[in-house]
């Protein structure tokens, strides 16, 4: 078996431990952009107009049929395109930073519609129909009675979309943008492909880390939403 | 953009034979990770003490690392770890003819089994667990009950998130490139990196895994329709 040095784990985790901040600006910024479409898509979907509907739908099922680095490498070396087609302008593959935050950003948005869409169903309609009743408008019966309602139920599955978009973001590399993963192949290829094995070891276990805390703190979020109701049941019977 | 329609067109032919290379590591993957997976949901289901929290750490590992860096630790450790063996045991046993489809299966065999065991966890906690009472005062033994009453309902609930399983599997599998495995993406790339004609080929494999995704929909929602029938004619 060839040398393993365990030394070199943490010669790895002090070198990578600085490009976290790079993944995590990647992943926050995709968040952003995926909550936002997410949210139009979800709007589309649930306001009763047949084309906005069925463009939601579509768009939905396309994402969900898509590898993330299929869709990562059609952004990448398909917007240049698009764009040098209607302005003449080639604008180049050095803005990585833009292509991969763009495919996540598409990545996420299918998911994030799926996911406020059953948040919102999943209220009862008794209440926009009692807000109906006390004269709030549309708007305000979502943004007072229904969204505060929504967010508890959706926290678990956003704590998995956040994950699931921490991870995708390390396809990056592939394109090469240096983040975690990418300072990781640099870091390999320093040291002549000798200690791939330990660095990647090193780089699963920030990345573990990082899954961690974000469950943590994603789940001090839902007992926040969720004081005052009480979950029975919820590994009932004799199972427990 | 001018798209080189002919590259495009016999692209998207050569590309279609990675299908089967792509659907077999996504179906053994899955058949091979099922009887881990039902052991690990037994496991976390009736807590057995040691093997719950190794099982949790398992889990979360494999949910809190990407599929890459997986591929990546497994692709660099197996190979040299099989070599050690080869050597030690003083065969001439060649470990570079190995297939790469070999260690693709098993990257994705641990990667679903984590998946795997809470879907099965969650299918098994949403049967009422009065009909294991059922059972036992019918005087089923144990297992007789998980095969005859836990398991024919908890299955049907489990399709719809089968499905959702398979198919981030089958996407997950564009990946198996970097293990030098020829599959769908492999073959695009390759045969886009001759003219540099990458949107083509990406386009190519954009629409292939749109169809086989799509068909995997379709194929698992007929089977749900069929066991909602089977199950309501046998109420």
């Amino acid at each position: 078996m060839r040398p393993f040095d365990v030394t070199f784990i943490w010669h790895s985790l002090l070198i990578l431990i600085p490009y976290t901040g790079v993944t995590l600006g990647v992943m926050v910024l995709s968040l952003f952009a995926g909550i936002i479409l997410g949210a139009l898509l979800a709007w589309g979907r649930l306001s009763g107009f047949k084309p906005a509907e069925s463009i939601s739908v579509f768009y939905v099922h396309i994402i969900r049929c898509t590898p993330s680095i299929v869709l990562l490498f059609v952004v990448y070396y398909g917007f240049p395109g698009i764009y040098q087609y209607f302005t003449g302008i080639h604008a180049g593959y050095t803005g990585k930073l833009f292509y991969i935050v763009d495919a996540l950003a598409m990545m996420s948005g299918a998911s994030m519609c799926e996911l406020m869409r059953s948040a919102y169903i999943s209220v009862d309609s008794g209440q926009s129909e009692a807000a109906f009743c006390i004269g709030m408008n549309r708007l305000q019966t979502a943004w007072f009675v229904i969204i505060p309602q929504a967010v508890s139920v959706a926290v678990p599955n956003f704590c998995n979309e956040v994950i699931i978009l921490l991870k995708q973001g390390s396809l990056a590399f592939i394109i090469g943008f240096i983040d975690l993963m990418g300072e990781t192949q640099v870091l390999i290829g320093r040291s002549y492909g000798a200690h791939g094995l330990e660095a990647y070891i090193a780089l699963a276990c920030i990345y573990w880390l990082l899954t961690l805390i974000i469950e943590k703190i994603l789940s001090l979020v839902e007992t926040r939403y969720l004081r005052g109701i009480s979950i029975v049941g919820r590994e009932g019977g004799i199972w427990s | 953009m001018e798209l080189n329609l002919p590259f495009l067109w016999r692209t998207f032919f050569l590309a279609l034979q990675g299908i089967p290379v792509a659907l077999e590591i996504t179906i053994l993957a899955l058949v091979f990770s099922v009887v881990p997976a039902f052991f690990m949901a037994l496991v976390r289901i009736y807590r057995v003490r040691i093997l719950t929290p190794m099982v949790k750490i398992y889990v979360s590992f494999i949910r809190g690392t990407p599929i890459v860096v997986q591929i990546l630790i497994i692709y660099s450790l197996l190979p040299s770890l099989i070599n050690w063996f080869v050597l030690k045991t003083g065969s001439t046993y060649d470990i570079f003819s190995i297939d790469p489809v070999i260690y693709a299966l098993v990257v994705f065999t641990i990667h679903t089994a984590a998946g795997f065991s809470e879907l099965i966890r969650s299918a098994i906690l949403t049967v009422d667990g009065g009909q294991m009472d059922a059972a036992a005062a019918l005087g089923m033994k144990k297992l007789q009950a998980f095969h005859l009453v836990i398991i024919p309902q908890a299955a049907v609930s489990a399709i719809p998130n089968l499905c959702n399983l398979t198919i981030n599997l089958f996407k997950e599998t564009s990946l198996v490139f970097l293990m030098t495995v020829k599959d769908i993406t492999a073959i695009a790339k390759i045969e886009a990196s001759y003219g540099y004609n990458y949107i083509e080929a990406y386009l190519d494999i954009f629409i292939i895994y749109l169809l086989v995704c799509s068909a995997i929909q379709a194929v698992f929602y007929a089977m749900e329709k069929f066991f909602r029938k089977v199950q309501r004619k046998t109420r």
